[in-house]
């Protein structure tokens, strides 16, 4: 990328705020895993491993406005990735991981130079045609990836406890995080929004907008590679099913009932609903009718979802609290 | 890999009758998307829908014999749940104030892809149905070719025929074709285009609910069984160009060549990979696709 694009990088952060916040919420979540279960230590893992998919997912498609259905496609090319290079070569983890992020960003890298001068359309098709196609590939490629049959690759650390698991997770969680409000809030981050909104107004204001849209999904398409091929070294067994559409509706839901192009809805909802998910495993099919019930009616009737609710809630509070303050924007 | 003369003409043979069937699914995509402008992701679902009622019907109700009404009856249901469906989750985005209507719409469909999916694992259970066939081996020439597909084939001509015929030559064929071009104009002549939004998408995910219904006893009955074929719509319209009915058309039959000549003298397995690689091909050389047009952003 230009340095035009990322000049300026978090110019306009509040360090104190982020620090503030920083210092708030993660000691619970470095407590938490000491207090509970096993099982739930690993729903917590996996939880934040959503978390990284949600968030990247949404500064894609909530806030540059690129709707690419192939989150889970660039996770599964993280996952694959790097578990193929230790399967066929004896890589060491240290070098297939990062390979596989590599792989992931360069995928998104291609796919995007062909699609996203188009009409935002081309860029959904495109991706969901990548996606289909991967888990095609993936199970018909049965003597290189062993489809199927699933592809074994070695754990992280050596062992699978849960807790350490949930450690690694929980600090990708944070980096990730940290990582899309510094670019949020830089230039580059207004350019996204932008192009959201006006493309053609961005344009005529100089904005390279394809550049924009390529920055955020190679950018977006890294963070679910590296996701994914932490993924890949937790749950040690690679199926094609994990490039199945559900994933992507999964994070679509989690994201739209959190609030799209809201930063802080997608994180609550990505771990609740993963573990309601897992809770109300016992009803199999029907949940996942349920929660698509809910994403119809949140679209329809709610669109600022989980997080605009608790804007309202925070501005209700605030009006309370002092009759005369002015109600900021959340 | 034997070549011969007889066996690149089965090939070919085949490969164009798969090819209207996708066709058929591309077709609607690219009628919904140019009256509605929006991508029903769902369709592949209905899909599935319709070859779940052609397996009821030829199973449970009708006998094999009867093949053809099931398939009626599959596009006829797969109709009217359509037209009941728009107005619940399409319309609101052009009735009300909405900021970002294209988001609105795809979130919507997804949803209403995972729901439909879903609830057919919860009620028919994620096993593979066949509807039965007593279709006998078509001979064409010296060359046989499966009864069932033949008849599929034929089946999906005669319903482009129908398409034809509806939008070129009846009242409703006009308003469409006048609500493709402006939408604003056909409301001030007096048409209520919700109407019109409703039909359209009820005859778009009718023609894929037809070739799930002729499809089925090919490609099997299950949940997912829409996937496959919706991403072949999908890369359809990318081939020949998003809102091009010519482009569905032959984008379709390009598609059903390409794959069916891979199969034969490629690779058989990655029978489902060639069409994506005919899109990434499209999309370097040509990517507004063969008879895509830049087409004005609404």
């Amino acid at each position: 990328m230009s340095p035009r694009l990322t000049t300026g990088l978090g110019a306009f952060v509040d360090w104190r705020r982020v620090a503030v916040i920083a210092a708030v919420a993660l000691p619970p979540f470095l407590v938490l895993p000491l207090l509970v279960g096993e099982f739930f230590v690993h729903i917590l893992a996996i939880g934040a491993y959503y978390i990284v998919l949600a968030a990247s997912w949404n500064m894609l498609a909530g806030f540059t406005g690129q709707f690419s259905l192939a989150q889970h496609g660039f996770a599964a090319v993280g996952a694959y990735g790097s578990g193929l290079l230790v399967y066929h070569l004896h890589t060491p983890l240290w070098v297939s991981i990062p390979a596989a992020v590599a792989m992931a960003a360069a995928g998104g890298l291609l796919l995007g130079l062909l699609v996203l001068r188009m009409r935002a359309i081309y860029l959904s098709i495109a991706t969901w045609a990548f996606a289909e196609t991967l888990r095609i590939f993936l199970g018909a490629a049965y003597d290189f990836t062993r489809g199927d049959l699933g592809l074994s690759v070695p754990s992280l650390y050596g062992h699978v406890r849960p807790i350490a698991y949930y450690y690694t997770f929980l600090g990708v969680a944070v980096l990730s995080l940290l990582l899309i409000h510094i670019l949020l809030k830089s230039p580059v981050g207004y350019f996204m929004r932008a192009v959201r909104d006006d493309p053609m107004r961005a344009q005529s204001l100089a904005v390279d907008t394809t550049r924009v849209k390529l920055f955020a999904f190679v950018v977006s398409s890294a963070m679910a590679g590296l996701a994914g091929a932490l993924y890949a070294h937790y749950v040690l067994t690679l199926t094609p099913s994990i490039v199945d559409f559900s994933e992507m509706a999964r994070i679509i839901v989690m994201v739209v009932i959190g609030g799209m192009g809201s930063f802080v809805g997608p994180i609550i909802a990505a771990p609740a609903i993963y573990a309601l998910n897992t809770w109300l495993a016992a009803w199999g099919e029907w949940s996942m009718v349920v929660f698509a019930a809910i994403v119809i009616i949140v679209m329809r009737a709610y669109p600022a979802g989980l997080s605009g609710l608790l804007a309202a809630a925070a501005r209700l509070w605030r009006r309370r609290s002092k009759p005369s303050g002015t109600t900021a924007a959340v | 890999m034997i070549f011969s003369t007889e066996l690149l003409i089965q090939t070919v043979i085949s490969g164009l009758m798969v090819g209207v069937l996708y066709a058929l699914m591309a077709l609607g995509i690219t009628f919904i998307y140019s009256i509605v402008k929006t991508i029903n992701w769902a369709m592949g679902e209905f899909y599935m829908i319709g070859s779940y009622i052609q397996f009821v019907a030829v199973h449970f109700l009708l006998g094999p014999r009867w093949w053809w009404l099931a398939a009626l009856i599959s596009m006829a249901g797969t109709f009217l749940i359509g037209l009941l469906l728009e107005p619940i989750l399409i319309k609101p985005m052009y009735s009300r104030p909405m900021q970002r209507r294209d988001d609105y719409a795809t979130v919507v469909t997804i949803a209403l892809l995972l729901l439909l999916r879903s609830l057919a694992v919860a009620l028919g259970g994620p096993y593979q149905y066949r509807p039965e066939s007593d279709l006998s081996v078509i001979w064409i020439g010296p060359l046989p070719q499966e009864g069932a597909r033949v008849a599929a084939s034929v089946c999906a001509l005669l319903a482009l025929a129908a398409f034809w015929i509806v939008i070129k030559k009846t009242w409703i064929g006009l308003a469409l074709r006048a609500a493709a071009q402006n939408r604003i104009a056909v409301q001030t002549s007096g048409v209520d285009v919700y109407r019109l939004d409703a039909v359209a998408f009820a005859i778009g995910v009718a023609l894929a609910g037809l070739a799930g219904a002729l499809l089925a006893p090919l490609f099997m009955v299950f949940p997912t069984n829409g996937a496959v074929t919706s991403v072949k719509g999908f890369e359809i319209i990318v081939i020949g160009g998003l809102g091009s009915i010519p482009g569905a058309l032959i984008g379709g039959l390009l598609l059903g060549l390409v794959e069916s000549l891979g199969a034969a003298f490629i690779s058989s397995p990655y029978q489902n990979v060639y069409g994506f690689l005919l899109v990434i091909l499209i999309l370097i050389v040509k990517p507004n696709g063969l008879f895509g047009e830049r087409g004005r952003e609404a």
